[in-house]
């Protein structure tokens, strides 16, 4: 069983096509990294991915359910519960998108509250155990404008972490962050990483990326140019278009 | 006229006025969240009828407005209007702030950013909890400005329910100071608004702060 | 900061209320020097008076009681009444209250035969009578000095209603919308010091009760002595009012306006008086009772 199936998709804005018939599997416990020059199309391809933009054609799938396919027509349909597949992803923002009015402890209760129905008492243990793990337990009752950008990272992690999510994306987490914060941010993901995770990560950071992933893909034009291990694609790649992109990002 | 006498006369005054600006908020503070709903409604007609209400609501004088709220149904509709005077009052406020308190509404939840909306999303959100949870607090903080400005305007429109011959404390001092030839009711009517403005301000100041727990 | 400035504008107002209050003490207090040389101040031609009528007066109209145009029935048994209650003497009775225009009221009891006038009681009981009045103008409708309506015209509305029978309900209105109020229905008629010239047409009239001559009131020390003399003058009217339409209007007076510098219409007359006294207009052209009566309160 795969976590994440997607088949051929394709997206265009307006003539602009932005996802040229993109596949891509990932099964538990894997890391897989989606690197590529800007408007390569990866941040397109987490964002159709996660329902925040509808595809204009090929399959969706998550946990063997069908979440958007072609039906006999040709025509793309979206099943009816996306509630249901909305539990099985999280998504964190290059943004962060924390809730402002909300506290940090808030901000990470409230959907499974609210929306998973669970009990705000066990939401809550496992809340603050989660914000402990992170290094945010004395930041609970703090509201996100007075974190730190690497703090409000960690906790929108936690936000994601605590809907229980079968597999998490990252869309760059790290660029909206001043470089001496990245760190702190990369260091939850790799311990994440670290208890099975299993987690598709949009990312500039190419050492990070190296150090974490199971698997690397590099996207250019709409399209997946290679895939492989961190070492085939970092150390022993045959395209010219991959070592061309790597070598801007070589000191 | 004793002074006595007067401010009595007057205070009963400035408690219909009192009444008109309370029941004015009542209705057009939520009134204008729906109309502002509307207008960012998907069906078109819906959207021209909400765009047409409001333009008219803001591009003509509220005197106007009142006139035809109270002699429209007699004119339009040979209808009987005994007993219509009070309720056209606050009908013509109410519809006419809840056009001004729409487009503030408008421009508090158009300045949220996408990025509020498709957190609530990818979180599993509904669009009622997303609107209500999420993006109505943030827009009340952000437009508590504004809203302050339109409601102190309105302690001092209520004075145009004169046009229907309500006899505010406006009116009254008018009158007043016709049978008195003197001033003085007008130096009363001023101090009266001018402290139920600095009472509005001062409100809405402490919710300002009690809403200053983030940014 | 903010607290601050609030606390500065506070203090401003306080002490714009103060100084009104003083000046205005001040004002009575003066007159009050003036007023026992100045005994009866409807005689606005002593010498004495600081405010005075020009002899030359504007015109002459009449007031009367305005009904709706179909409303004859209703008129005629309100005219009825009225002359009733000048034979028994109440009309005078109530006039005797208004010094001001007593002089005015032109209906004498002898003039009226007996076969004139609607019986006592014989209205329907359960009718209710909605008087439509305006309540800045006095002495005819205005707020009295004890707060409640009152006015030579609600008097006599009052008496009336109970002479027939009929309930009295009052129904103060906006002048300007007097026409939508009566036709709509809101009031059963326009009675309050309501000009008949210029409008014959427009309403079914009942009785006229009262004679309304306009005219010109200037400082007594102005050197103005005539209609001629206000010759480049600035010249004060109330909107709406009958030397408003006498000075504006097509026929009357519109030429004798050509002559004045300016014609300031004035929302109100305590606010066109205000201005006289201050000496930003020369002249205000208004109906001799509603004069009669700015200097009656001016010297109070």
């Amino acid at each position: 069983m795969h976590i994440l199936d997607i088949q051929n998709i394709r997206k265009s804005f307006g003539d602009n096509e932005v996802l040229k018939d993109i596949s891509l599997t990932v099964d538990r416990g894997e890391v897989v990294s989606i690197i590529g020059p800007s408007g390569s199309g990866k941040s397109t391809l987490l964002r159709c991915a996660t329902l925040l933009e509808t595809m204009d054609s090929g399959t969706l799938r998550y946990m063997d359910e069908d979440v958007a396919f072609m039906d006999e027509n040709d025509k793309l349909v979206y099943t009816k519960d996306l509630k249901k597949v909305r539990g099985y992803f999280g998504l964190v923002f290059q943004n962060f998108n924390l809730f402002p009015h909300y506290s940090v402890l808030k901000n990470v209760m409230d959907a499974p509250v609210h929306v998973q129905k669970r009990k705000p008492r066990e939401v809550k243990e496992e809340a603050l155990a989660l914000l402990e793990t992170m290094g945010l337990a004395d930041r609970a009752d703090a509201y996100p404008c007075q974190l730190s950008g690497g703090q409000k990272q960690r906790v929108s992690i936690v936000r994601a972490l605590t809907m229980n999510p079968e597999i998490l994306f990252f869309d760059e987490p790290t660029s909206a962050l001043d470089p001496e914060l990245t760190g702190e941010v990369l260091k939850v993901i790799k311990q994440l990483a670290e208890q099975s995770m299993t987690m598709v990560i949009v990312t500039h950071e190419m050492a990070f990326a190296h150090s974490i992933s199971d698997r690397v893909i590099f996207m250019d034009g709409g399209v997946i140019v290679e895939q492989g291990t961190p070492q085939e694609l970092f150390e022993g790649t045959k395209k010219d278009r991959t070592r061309q992109f790597l070598q801007n990002y070589k000191r | 006229m004793t002074l006595e006498v007067m401010l009595k006369t007057m205070g009963i005054g400035m408690l219909r006025t009192g009444g008109i600006f309370c029941l004015t908020l009542l209705g057009s503070l939520p009134l204008g969240m729906i109309v502002a709903l509307l207008r960012k409604s998907r069906i078109k007609p819906v959207q021209w009828v909400i765009k047409i209400y409001i333009s008219i609501m803001r591009g003509t004088p509220l005197m106007l407005q009142l006139l035809v709220w109270y002699f429209g149904p007699y004119y339009l509709f040979d209808l009987p209007i005994k007993g219509w005077r009070y309720p056209a009052i606050i009908l013509g406020f109410v519809l006419n702030y809840a056009a001004y308190f729409a487009e503030i509404y408008r421009g508090g939840i158009e300045s949220m950013s996408v990025g509020q909306y498709e957190a609530a999303q990818v979180l599993g959100y509904t669009k009622t909890q997303t609107f209500m949870k999420i993006i109505l607090p943030q827009v009340i903080k952000t437009i508590l400005p504004s809203v302050t400005n339109e409601v102190i305007t309105l302690v001092k429109d209520t004075s145009l329910a004169f046009t229907l011959a309500y006899q505010e404390v406006f009116s009254l001092a008018k009158q007043i100071s016709a049978s008195q030839t003197s001033f003085i009711p007008f130096v009363v009517a001023g101090i009266f608004y001018y402290v139920a403005n600095y009472a509005v301000a001062f409100v809405m100041e402490r919710i300002e702060k009690a809403l200053d727990y983030y940014q | 900061m903010k607290k601050t400035v609030s606390l500065i504008l506070a203090l401003v107002m306080i002490m714009g209320c103060v100084f009104a209050l003083a000046a205005c003490k001040g004002t009575d207090a003066q007159n009050n020097s003036g007023e026992s040389d100045a005994a009866d101040v409807s005689k606005d031609d002593s010498p004495e008076a600081a405010y005075v009528f020009l002899d030359e007066k504007l015109g002459i109209e009449s007031y009367a009681i305005g009904f709706r145009k179909d409303d004859k029935e209703l008129a005629d048994q309100v005219t009825a009444a009225y002359k009733a209650l000048v034979k028994n003497g109440t009309y005078a009775e109530i006039g005797e209250k208004y010094p001001d225009i007593k002089d005015y009221l032109n209906l004498k009891a002898e003039d009226i035969s007996d076969d004139e006038i609607a019986e006592q009681g014989s209205g329907d009981a359960n009718y209710t009578f909605k008087h439509g009045f305006d309540l800045d103008f006095p002495p005819y409708s205005y707020r009295q000095d004890d707060g409640t309506v009152g006015g030579f015209d609600v008097e006599m509305a009052q008496a009336l209603c109970e002479y027939l029978g009929w309930k009295y309900e009052p129904v103060p209105f906006n002048w300007d919308a007097k026409d939508a109020e009566l036709t709509a229905g809101s009031c059963d008629c326009s009675w309050s010091g309501f000009t008949l010239e210029g409008r014959e047409d427009d309403y079914c009239w009942g009785i006229t009760y009262s004679k309304n001559e306009q005219g010109i009131l200037v400082a007594a020390d102005s050197g103005i002595k005539t209609l001629a003399d206000l010759a480049g003058k600035t010249v004060g009217v109330q909107t709406a009012t009958s030397a408003y339409d006498m000075l504006e209007g097509e026929d009357g007076k519109s030429e004798l306006c050509q002559t004045f510098a300016d014609l300031k219409v004035y929302e109100t007359y305590t606010i066109a008086f205000s201005d006289l006294k201050a000496g930003a207009i020369d002249a205000i052209a208004i109906d001799m009772t509603a004069g009669a009566f700015l200097i009656a309160n001016d010297k109070k």
